[in-house]
């Protein structure tokens, strides 16, 4: 084991995994010569080379379609979306190219891709370089969405995405790239996808989070721990497929649930939480699922302005008393 | 000022809420008193409810197809056919009762029961639904802790407490408070008191005691760690008696025809044994004290069941047949039964009682001693107590024994039951 | 003449656009008689770019279409039989009847596959090609696109790409003149589009669609270009669409007099006229005949074929369990 930053434990992955598989390449903008804007690249194009280390020109939407045909040609792809605002552009290679066909030619195909790219807000970034779309990407049937929040899952969740036969989107923060935390440091430690994550054990309410969000649910744990509220926090670490069994232990304990997202209210990775909680949890429920998420609009750039917007640990307490009250 | 109309204690045993079948008289007509008025479904069977004084159907708050709380005011006889002047408040059972608190102030145009309403609707979360369907309670009469009005699992007894909890480590410190006692009927005449089985309460005796409330005072009372009474350490038998001894002087009356069933009856003939003046009659049904053969595994369970899953084979072991032990009976009586702290008293007493599955008393000697009219009622198909107990009485002692009839003749042969007490009563009744 | 097809390869070309045009008439028949499902989008008229392209490739070569792609399939090997099943909703059909006419895909002969998201062939090629390139294999990928595909934006940052990293790849145009309803010229500001080649620093050049000899040429010399490690070529086949945009086109865009000498050069009757000079008449008759004896019994098994049972696609579910 050993102490690693966030990003360090990506690169660590990345470096890692295409020292054992020749198949693996990553592509995106400023990855290779710079390492990345977040620096989780950095010094893999000289281990690797430009033909598997490649900085590309900003075509995020070519970009992601080469990625799913590569893919089902032989390759392990990872590109690199710098900021998750961007994704938008990528949307009809995942939703119309590598959903369907992972379906229509399952068994002649498959589509070993990751895609990684980073969201959330915090340091004025504005409107366009902030926002958490995982529930756009949590839509789409065939494709994974992990968003894992300790180095030690970003690394082994990375791994396994790596090496998992369907497309994999990985979810960053980045306010956690600079996160620490112990990482094994052997090259076979693999984090399960679709696997949730008890962060901290409690009885009286369970609150459902990924990425940074977790951060501030166990901020928000402890908060209440002054009150003697005894939070569970779920660790979701996978948002699509869902661990379902997770959620269930986890409300079958406490009847109450606060789901937290990131991204926006309505329509969002909150309300799908919510509504999965609705259809099998029901009769568990003693207070009606909480949800907390941004509010519906734009994220503002001035300081004042974003932090009143983003959610965090005593937006996520107040949920929660009022779930119990 | 109109009088109300009640179902009173006409829901079958256990049975909490009764079903609207039909009114034999439209609104606005002229009754009298006796005349049937309503006739509501138990768990057992349909029930008329007489008009308790003469009047006009002034008001109708049930309707057909509505089930409501045993308490519920029915409707309105008022002293004209324009009375419906009614004071709720005035009314101790239903101003307790916020749930029917809409109907004690009569609302002509709204009298017919409407689901849709909201205040028909019991806000309470899932959770504590299907709590509250396990336990068997009703969620009417919960009240809701959380400033959303809604009621909430920690309103409702924790069925993991209940199942979990030792007995001993469960019951609380002794409680020597008097038993508690039930009064109904007839204000003059002989009192008739009725002692209750383990397991059971006063509430037990509804079908029988209504009928004989309409002839004399009724007087029930709920054996120690039972109904409403204190929860304590019996310990040995002689205990028991001597509470419903004291709880008998208690009643300052000059005598009672006194009938007891199974445990209850035990302690009617040990009462009798020491106040034989005082027993104008005795009736025992399927009383123990009369030999040591007892179902000790339906003892325990009994008083260890801890929802209606647990309790209704129980209930259906006592019977001769299991039909007539409904779900919603089973719920009923789990109703009444939500107390951890009951259970544990009760099956603490139950092994203090019958260790070994063995009656550890006998009273067939107090048996020989008396002297009052005294009848024995023993069902044939007896699970619990076996009934050639029954053969160990004096040839003085009335016998009659019920063919396909189990442990519980006053549920499963009520009519019957009721001649042989009337009767009983009735021979007796010269005497007094 | 260099990289031109060898006889036997023009007859092989000549007997998959007949197979081709028949599977067309016999698809709009029945589509006319309401026995198949959704709409049907023909390539009548096109056989040479999609045929003659493909057999210009070697097996192991990646191709990827349009949702006007029967041609290709055939031309690249498919069986006809597993076409139809799949065009008739069938259990043998190449996607178990998950797809449908437009999103046939068969990793065998490396048809991956029909898209009908117009434009999105163009990266997927160029994603294949990035893929060879990073194994270092031996293979091609090329893309046959429309004019209507031309005009996206995606079609940019693949070929910019392609010609960046001079991918392995061929990005055959098959300019049938029409987007939809909407003639090419409405929706370019230039009548010829290989010459934004040049913008991607590939080679660029126009051949006649209906010619397969051309079509055929010209694709062999940009494989052994891509094969060379030299990059990427643009090549436009002029051609015209026939039948409409689909069996939902109502029509009335398209006049006689626009069409009519696109009939006198129907690409099969080009094909029969050079490939009698060299077999007769005679010989170039048996390959319409046996063609048709393969198409009808293609269909007569077909539609013998079962249809599917549904079963949930696990891969694609929500949760981990189920």
């Amino acid at each position: 084991m050993a102490i690693m930053r966030y990003a360090e434990a990506l690169n660590a992955a990345l470096r890692e995994e295409m020292g054992r598989d020749p198949r693996v390449f990553m592509f995106g903008e400023d990855i290779g010569r710079y390492g990345g804007v977040f620096k989780v690249s950095r010094g893999l194009m000289d281990e690797f080379g430009e033909g598997r280390i490649r900085d590309t020109p900003i075509s995020e939407q070519a970009l992601t379609a080469m990625a799913v045909s590569a893919a089902m040609t032989g390759t392990r792809p990872i590109l690199e979306i710098m900021y998750a605002d961007f994704v938008p552009l990528c949307m009809d290679a995942l939703v119309n190219q590598a959903s369907v066909f992972g379906y229509l030619w399952e068994g002649q195909i498959e589509i070993p891709f990751v895609l990684r790219t980073q969201g959330g807000g915090g340091v004025g970034t504005g409107a366009q370089h902030a926002k958490s779309l995982d529930v756009f990407l949590a839509h789409i049937p065939g494709i994974k969405v992990v968003a894992p929040v300790t180095p030690a899952d970003a690394k082994g969740m990375l791994k396994a995405a790596i090496r998992d036969p369907q497309p994999v989107i990985f979810l960053e923060h980045k306010l956690l790239y600079n996160t620490r935390g112990e990482v094994a440091n052997e090259e076979d430690v693999l984090v399960p996808l679709g696997k949730a994550r008890v962060a901290i054990s409690g009885t009286d309410i369970s609150i459902f989070a990924s990425s940074k969000m977790v951060v501030e649910a166990e901020a928000a744990a402890k908060l209440l721990a002054k009150d003697g509220i005894g939070a569970e926090v779920i660790d979701l670490r996978t948002l699509r497929p869902l661990d379902l069994s997770a959620i269930k232990a986890s409300i079958a304990k406490t009847h109450h649930a606060v789901v937290v997202n990131e991204g926006w209210n309505f329509c969002g990775y909150v309300s799908e939480l919510s509504a999965t909680i609705m259809d099998h949890c029901f009769d568990d429920l003693d207070a009606p699922v909480s949800r907390v998420a941004m509010p519906d609009m734009p994220i503002p750039y001035s300081e004042p302005l974003e932090a009143a917007v983003i959610p965090n640990a005593s937006r996520i307490a107040e949920a929660a008393r009022r779930t119990l009250a | 000022m109109a009088t109300p109309i009640r179902v009173d204690s006409a829901g079958g045993e256990y049975m909490e809420n009764v079903v609207i079948l039909e009114w034999a008289v439209g609104l606005g007509s002229s009754v009298t008193a006796g005349e049937t008025l309503v006739t509501v479904e138990t768990a057992k069977a349909a029930t008329d409810i007489d008009a308790p004084v003469d009047g006009y159907l002034t008001a109708i708050f049930a309707e057909p197809g509505a089930e409501v709380p045993l308490s519920a005011v029915l409707g309105l006889i008022g002293v004209t056919a324009g009375d419906t002047a009614f004071d709720g408040e005035l009314d101790e059972a239903s101003a307790s009762d916020e749930e029917r608190s809409e109907t004690i102030h009569p609302q002509p145009e709204r009298v017919a029961p409407d689901p849709s309403t909201s205040e028909d609707r019991i806000v309470a979360s899932p959770a504590a639904r299907r709590q509250a369907a396990r336990l068997g309670l009703d969620l009417r009469r919960l009240g809701a802790s959380s400033p959303s009005g809604r009621i909430k699992l920690r309103d409702l007894p924790a069925q993991g407490t209940l199942v979990e909890s030792r007995p001993v480590a469960a019951l609380p410190v002794d409680d020597n408070g008097p038993l508690s006692v039930y009064r109904s009927g007839r204000e003059s005449g002989v009192p008739i008191l009725l002692i209750h089985g383990f397991g059971a309460d006063a509430v037990s005796w509804s079908p029988i005691e209504r009928e004989l409330a309409r002839q004399a005072p009724v007087i029930r009372l709920d054996l120690p760690n039972h109904g409403q009474s204190p929860h304590r350490r019996v310990g040995r038998f002689a205990n028991l008696a001597r509470d419903i001894t004291k709880a008998f002087d208690d009643l300052c009356v000059e005598d009672v025809h006194l009938v007891g069933h199974s445990l209850g009856g035990a302690s009617a003939l040990a009462l009798a044994d020491v106040r034989p003046r005082r027993v104008a009659s005795l009736t025992l049904i399927a009383p123990g004290g009369l030999g040591p053969r007892i179902d000790g595994e339906f003892i325990e369970g009994l008083a260890r069941a801890s929802c209606p899953d647990s309790l209704g084979p129980w209930l259906r072991h006592m019977v001769c047949d299991p039909k007539m032990i409904g779900d919603d009976f089973v719920r009923a009586a789990m109703a009444s039964r939500m107390d951890a702290g009951l259970r544990a008293a009760q099956l603490q007493m139950a092994r203090d009682l019958f260790p070994d599955a063995t009656q550890g008393f006998d009273l067939r000697a107090a048996l020989e001693r008396l002297e009052c009219p005294t009848r024995l009622i023993w069902g044939r198909s007896d699970a619990i107590l076996p009934w050639q107990h029954a053969l160990a009485a004096p040839g003085r002692v009335g016998l009659h024994l019920f063919e396909a009839t189990g442990h519980a003749p006053q549920l499963e042969r009520t009519d019957a039951v009721l001649a042989i007490l009337r009767a009983q009563i009735a021979l007796s009744g010269v005497r007094a | 003449m260099q990289n031109a097809p060898s006889i036997e390869e023009q007859m092989e070309i000549h007997r998959r656009m007949i197979l081709t045009r028949r599977l067309e008439e016999i698809l709009g028949g029945l589509a006319k008689d309401g026995k198949t499902r959704g709409p049907l989008h023909r390539c009548d008229g096109q056989e040479a770019v999609g045929v003659a392209g493909c057999m210009a490739l070697r097996a192991n070569d990646y191709v990827c279409t349009t949702h006007r792609g029967h041609h290709v399939y055939v031309g690249k090997g498919m069986d006809p039989r597993r076409i139809v099943a799949e065009i008739m909703g069938r259990e043998t059909g190449y996607c178990r009847g998950r797809g449908g006419h437009m999103l046939l895909g068969d990793a065998s002969t490396g048809m991956i596959g029909g898209n009908a998201i117009v434009g999105a062939g163009i990266p997927a090629a160029a994603g294949m090609a990035l893929s060879i390139q990073v194994m270092k294999e031996d293979r091609v990928a090329m893309a046959v696109f429309g004019d209507g595909a031309a005009q996206t934006g995606i079609a940019h940052e693949a070929m910019n790409m392609a010609g960046l990293w001079k991918l392995p790849v061929i990005f055959l145009l098959e300019n049938n003149q029409y987007g939809l309803t909407v003639r090419q010229e409405v929706q370019s500001p230039v009548e010829d589009l290989f010459i934004r080649a040049a913008g991607y620093g590939m080679p660029g050049l126009k051949v006649d669609g209906n010619d397969v000899v051309a079509v055929y040429q010209a694709v062999a010399e940009a494989a052994a270009r891509a094969r060379r490690n030299d990059g990427p070529t643009l090549i436009e086949a002029k051609t015209y669409r026939m039948q409409g945009f689909s069996t939902s086109d109502m029509g009335g865009y398209q006049s006689e007099a626009e069409m009519a000498p696109w009939r006198d050069r129907d690409p099969i009757r080009l094909s029969a006229e050079t490939l009698s000079k060299s077999i007769g008449s005679e010989a170039v008759a048996e390959i319409a005949e046996a063609a048709e004896v393969e198409i009808q019994a293609a269909f007569a098994l077909a539609l013998a074929d079962p249809f599917p049972v549904f079963e949930f696609h696990r891969p694609s579910g929500a949760y981990t369990e189920v």
